[in-house]
This record gives C-alpha cells, structure tokens and sequence, in this order.
C-alpha cells in the first residue's frame, strides 16, 4: 500500500477523552479520500497528524515505504515531502503569487523555479497573476494559488483542510470541479477534510467518515451517501450534521 | 516518542538561557536580604527607614491621584466629543512622554525660579517682587506636578483606546434611561475602564518608584536617593541591596494590589466587531471649554517646557562644544540602538519559543522577565553590578591566563550597561513582540514548514517579514526609554562615558540649567519623532 495508518492516536494536554481514537487504515496511489465528519470529530486534528503538525500519542505511519511516525521515529514537516491546502489558504501576504510558489521549490534555478511556478499556474488557471499579492487576488483565486503552491513541489500527498469553507455556494460548486480535475491531472495522492457531504461526494474516490475522534465507516461515496446528492431534484446542499440529524 | 523532548531544540535552549539571564541578578537583591547587617543598615533602619516609605509613598499616592484626573478626563473629551483641535490633541496630548522627567523638572524650576522669565517679567514689566516661596518647586508636591504632567499619557493614552473600542451601545443604552453626561461618566464610563485606569495607572506608579533625576535635583529623600547614596557615600553595597530589597517588596505589594484590583481580569482590549462611540459634536461654550482645556494641558506639560528649552538653546549655542554634543549624541544612539537591537533578538527568541513550545512552562517562563521592568533602574543597576563583581571574580584567573592585568573587566565595560538595560526594558521590546506573534499566529509557520522550509529559514523568511510593525514598534519604544534613562546609565556607564541624558542631568545638577539644555532638547526632540512614528505605525497597521 501507498500510505498506510496504523492505531493512530493524539489526545490534547487540557483533554481527557482522545481527540484521535485508534485510526487504521490505508491508501493506495493517486485516490483521493475524504474525511468527513462534524465540526470537533477529530478529522482536522488527524490531518496536523500526517502533516507532522501535531505529535501523536501512539500508533504509526508509512507513506511510499518510508516511515514518517512509529515508536521512535518522528519525521519533522518539512521533511515529509507532504503538501498541504490550510483552511484559511495561509498565503504569504508579503509575497506575490508567483514568491509563494517559489518558496517551497526545492534547490533548483531562478529560471527553473519561474518556469515550474508557470506550469501549476496553468493548471490552476492562473497564468498572468504571477506578480499579484494574495490580497488582490478574490476568495476563489486565494484557493487556487494555495492548491497551486501545494501541489508545485510535487508532493507525495497533499492534504487539504476545509478547502471551500471560506468560498461562498455558487463558487464552491464551480471549483469543487476544478479541483478533481487538478489532482487527477497532477496524479496527486490526496486526503481532505470536510464536514459537507457534497463536497465529499464529488470529489473523494473513497470516504471515511469520522464520529467523535473514531473512525465510524470506510466505502465508496456511492456506497455511503447514496445517490450524488446534487442528482436528486431540488436536494439543496447538506451538511454532514444535517444528514445524521444533529 | 516522547513529546516534551520532542520540543527541546535550539529555540528552547537559547530561549530558557536568555530567560535565566534576565532573572538571576534580581536573585542576587533577594539573596542580600539575608547577609549580615552593617551598623549603617541599623542605622538606616532606625532613623531613615520609615522618612523613605512615607516620602515615597506620598509621591506615589498623589501622582496617581492627578495622572488618573486628568489622563481619564482627557481620555473621554477625546473618545467621545468632537471639538476645535481635537483631532492634533489625539497625539499631541501624548507627547509629554518624550520629556524626561528630571528635564520636565528642571526647565519648570528653570522658568519660575528668581531669574527665571515669570519672576523676572513681573519684576521689569509690573514692577512686581512676588514672595519666591509661592515660587518653590524643589519640594513634594513639585515633584508630583512634575510627574502628574509628563506622565498621565500613560492613563490617557491606554484609556483612549479601551474607550474607543467600547461599543456605542452602552453609552447610548445609559443615554436612553435618562442619564446626562456626567452621570454616564461617573457611573459607566469609569466603571468599565477600571481595568485600563489600573493598568495605566501602575505604569505611572513604576515610573514614580524609578524615577532617580527629579528627586535627587529636588533633593528629596526616596527609595532610589537612599540607595544611591548608601551605595556611593557610604560605600556600602550591602545595606544599599537591603534598600533595594525593601523597595522591591514596596513594589511587588503594589502589584499584587493591581491584581486584586482587576478582579483577576486580564486586561486586554476589545476585539469584536462592535460599532465604536460615534462622536458627539460640541457646540459653543462646550467646544470653547474643551478645546481650553486640552490645550492648556498639552501646553503646561509640552509646549512651555520645550519653547523654554529652545530659547535657552539660543541663548548658549556654542557654550558647550559641538564636537562634545555630537560625541555624547553617538554614545546615546550607540547604547540606546544596541540595547534595542539586543532586546529585540532576545525577544523574538523567547516569543517565538512561547508560541511554539506547547507545554505550560513555556507560557509562564517568558513572563518572569516582565518582573525587571517592575523593579526599579537604582535597584537593578545594584543587582547588575553584584552580578558582574562575582562574575569577573570567577573569570579572574581567565584574566590572568590570557594575560589581562585587571581584576575587574566585565564589571567596567559596556556590556554591563547594556546587560542592565536589557535586564530593565526586555518586558517593552518583549510586549511589543509577543503581541506580534500573537497577531500573525502558526497558520503561516505551518504553511512554510509544509512547504519544506525548517524552523530558521521560516523565522527569517516568514515571521520576520510579517511582523516587521511589531519589531519596529518594540524597537522604538525601547529605544527611546534608554534615550532618556538616568539611573542605570549614571551608575554602570564606563568611566568618563558620558551620553545626552546623564551630561544633561550633570549640567542641570550643576546648576547650569542653560548648558543642558542642548542635550535635553536633542532627546525630547528624538523621542518626539520616535512617537510620531509609532503613532503612524500603529494607525497604519491592517487591522
């Protein structure tokens, strides 16, 4: 297996119940797996987890062979070789777009590090806002540069925390698209967290649903949801806390 | 894996050492207590002991009284109503800080003694001789008009902003049940600013216990004369630590008074979103009255100290050397951009340990080092040289291996003055950046580590560059506080290193009032500029 997590655990120091219960569970190459769980389950706790944000308490951690959490070992971030799309997209304000792209290039030329900083821009359709700064740019472009700056350094896995938490319906719906289509053309192994179903649903190749820091179900989309939400005439869009009727 | 280990890095190493640093010599007054008595002490203790307490006590009581009077009434004429000059007498009204107290106190000696232009514009134009005792400064309550005016901006200037930022609701809630104005003042408005009153009001109260150059030019027996003069008259160093010790206790009880007095509140500002006080136009004798009373003050405690200082400047450009004004104008800058510069380093170490290390240790350590701006100049320039005495004993036969003479080398050097002053302005610098950290959070930390960047090249290239405001605020506050500190420099400076305010404060000691005035003038004028900038930082940050 590409990725594999074995009783994964993490409690925070002022909590007594375990924040992350005992996660087991494994991801092959270029799937794309949603967490998906209410707000305070454990799903973004259990992102910083395999981001190397947080340490965990217990359990362990292997991605493409190489083990990144067990017993004794514990691979700082930066040495992961893991990207990561935060909430708030976390773009440098002092920085143009094309300086934060750059940044996490690893050692190569200005010239080399230009160019590639153009190709994820492409991707991400973006060319032409090199020079902008991040608050020039609106909600939706702020996502992109980030999902962009994520996947340049070409990352084994890239995580993504909330990512249309800050973009309102009518654009979530557009670039929840684009998305897919980024990361299956980048073939990029990715986990991203969510609490709405229908995020869930268009993108993740598989979901684990999460419910009070244990995993509760692993399956298919279709498996777990039913029908694509969005198929359903007159289905508005849900949360995950509305569908188990909380 | 072990957490905790997993947080022990080169941060936290150099953080706890720069933490130990800071706080030992403070240990050294504690420790002193406990050394044998000299006849001196018994002395001191029988006859002079209770005369310091009550003097500095009294000087205490009524520079609060006076600083919360008119720093909280200007506060709320500015906060709430509109009127000619209000919006210069925003900042201008906390310019008097860039005086020194010791110049404030003697430019007003300067200006109403016999020679000086009250007494002599009576007597030549009214043909006046008024009695020269209405004239007397140089005693208690001088010494309390002299702090009351350079120092209410500290009440002021915190109360202003926590009034800014109350929500208008609450004032127009008080408006609706039939109160007037000076009802909601005494029954709102100074009830919800009790908590930035207090914090304003202790660091009026710290600067009173400080304070070494108005007192000792009035010649006023204090905490900070006594320990002076035990220390350089009598030559004793242990009863002047014994000194130290009680004024320390003096100000460890008006800390934990502050804490009572807050209800265990932290203060902080108000950070939601309300709508702030929309500001009431004053019309006719009200706007006269308001504009009136806020000039007067700011002219009282600026305007008339510094047209005075200038016409002196005129009046004895060239007495005193340029090259020696430029000399004591490099030693300032030298001192004061290096203890700045230190401070900073020093805090952005420790910040960014405290942010990052998760564990409670890491939250409490950093605040110890707040305590050497509590402690008093006198009594931590006694604690730094006892530091130093032990230190230079220990390294002795270092010394002699490498081939020094000397037995004292670190106890007669710069870095002992500048050690002092990171030791009593660290909280200042700290604040400012910590604040900083605060403001930008681990988000961005994260993001750049995620994107390979280790901890040193994420400080450098991140955290710094986004709290640039942050550091250059610290750096300026910090700068000008050693700009105009008196005690510590007179005390641990060289021999024959002389700066702008210790040449100012021997000149004004020596009576020649005129002749300080150059240097006096180049320090507030510093400090002036050093204000306004901050003041366009702090506007000017996105909020």
């Amino acid at each position: 297996m590409y990725m594999e997590i074995n009783n994964l655990m993490f409690s925070y120091s002022n909590s007594s119940s375990k924040t992350v219960d005992n996660f087991s569970f494994s991801v092959e190459k270029g799937e794309v797996i949603s967490m998906l769980g209410r707000s305070g389950s454990g799903k973004s706790t259990f992102l910083r987890l395999i981001a190397g944000l947080e340490m965990p308490s217990g359990g362990s951690f292997t991605l493409n062979g190489k083990k990144m959490f067990c017993e004794d070992t514990f691979i700082h971030p930066e040495k992961r070789g893991i990207g990561m799309v935060f909430q708030d997209y976390a773009l440098f304000p002092h920085m143009s777009v094309e300086d934060n792209i750059i940044f996490g290039l690893p050692k190569m030329s200005r010239k080399e590090k230009i160019k590639r900083a153009g190709e994820v821009l492409e991707l991400v359709e973006l060319t032409g806002f090199e020079k902008r700064y991040p608050h020039q740019l609106s909600g939706g472009q702020q996502q992109r540069v980030a999902l962009a700056r994520a996947i340049a350094p070409e990352p084994e896995l890239i995580l993504l925390d909330e990512p249309f938490s800050n973009l309102d319906t009518d654009l979530q719906v557009k670039i929840r698209g684009d998305l897919r289509r980024i990361l299956k053309k980048a073939k990029t192994t990715a986990i991203f967290v969510t609490h709405n179903q229908n995020d869930a649903h268009a993108l993740a190749d598989r979901i684990v649903k999460i419910k009070d820091g244990k995993i509760d179900k692993i399956g298919r989309p279709c498996d777990l949801l039913g029908v694509s939400p969005t198929e359903i005439p007159g289905m508005i869009e849900i949360t995950y806390e509305e569908l188990i009727g909380v | 894996m072990n957490k905790h280990l997993a947080n022990v890095n080169g941060w936290t190493i150099s953080a706890v050492l720069i933490i130990i640093l800071l706080f030992s010599p403070n240990l050294s007054i504690v420790l002193g207590i406990f050394s044998p008595a000299s006849d001196n002490w018994a002395h001191i203790k029988e006859f002079m002991l209770l005369k310091y307490i009550k003097t500095t006590l009294t000087l205490v009581f009524f520079t609060a009284l006076f600083t919360i009077s008119i720093g909280l009434s200007l506060a709320w004429l500015i906060a709430q109503y509109d009127f000619p000059l209000r919006n210069f007498m925003k900042w201008a009204l906390i310019l008097p800080l860039s005086i020194p107290p010791f110049i404030g106190a003697y430019t007003y000696h300067g200006i109403i003694n016999y020679t000086g232009v009250i007494q002599k514009t009576l007597r030549n134009h009214f043909d006046i001789t008024p009695n020269p005792a209405y004239f007397d400064i140089m005693n208690i309550p001088g010494a309390i008009f002299i702090y009351t005016l350079v120092l209410y901006p500290y009440v002021y200037m915190i109360t202003r902003i926590f009034l800014s930022h109350q929500s208008a609701s609450l004032i127009e809630s008080a408006r609706t049940l039939g109160k007037g104005p000076m009802e909601i003042f005494f029954r709102v408005v100074i009830p919800i600013s009790r908590v930035s009153i207090i914090g304003g009001v202790s660091l009026v109260i710290l600067e009173v216990l400080n304070d070494y150059g108005v007192v000792k030019y009035f010649g006023i027996q204090t905490f900070s004369t006594a320990i002076f003069q035990t220390w350089f008259g009598l030559g004793d160093l242990d009863s002047s630590i014994k000194l130290a010790a009680s004024l320390m206790g003096i100000v460890i009880f008006i800390l934990i008074i502050e804490r009572l007095l807050r209800g265990g509140k932290q203060y902080s500002y108000s950070t939601t979103k309300v709508r702030p006080l929309p500001l009431v136009k004053l019309k006719g004798k009200k706007a006269v009255f308001a504009t009136l009373y806020t000039v007067s003050i700011f002219s009282v405690a600026f305007l008339i100290p510094i047209l005075q200082l200038i016409d002196w400047v005129i009046l004895t450009f060239g007495k005193v050397p340029m090259e020696d004004v430029l000399l004591y104008t490099k030693n300032s800058i030298t001192v004061a951009g290096l203890g700045a510069f230190l401070i900073i380093v020093f805090s952005l170490v420790v910040g960014n340990f405290g942010r990052l290390v998760k564990h409670k240790f890491a939250k409490v350590l950093p605040k110890l080092t707040v305590l050497g701006y509590s402690i008093p100049g006198v009594v931590v320039a006694v604690a730094v040289i006892t530091t130093f005495i032990t230190l230079d004993r220990f390294l002795a036969p270092f010394y002699q291996a490498i081939g020094i003479d000397s037995q004292l080398v670190l106890s007669v050097n710069l870095v002992m003055l500048i050690s002092a002053y990171v030791i009593r302005f660290f909280a200042i610098g700290y604040n400012s950046i910590e604040s900083g950290f605060d403001k930008i959070g681990t988000n961005f930390r994260d993001a750049s580590r995620m994107l390979g960047a280790n901890s040193l090249r994420t400080f450098f290239k991140i955290d710094v560059p986004m709290m640039k405001g942050a550091i250059i605020s610290g750096f300026i506050l910090v700068f000008v506080d050693i700009l105009k500190e008196i005690p510590l420099t007179l005390i641990l400076r060289p021999f024959n290193y002389d700066t702008l305010a210790t040449k100012a404060f021997q000149y004004a000691s020596d009576e020649k009032i005129m002749e300080a005035s150059q240097a006096s003038l180049l320090i507030v004028g510093v400090s002036t500029i050093a204000i306004f900038v901050f003041h366009k930082l702090l506007r000017e940050e996105p909020k």
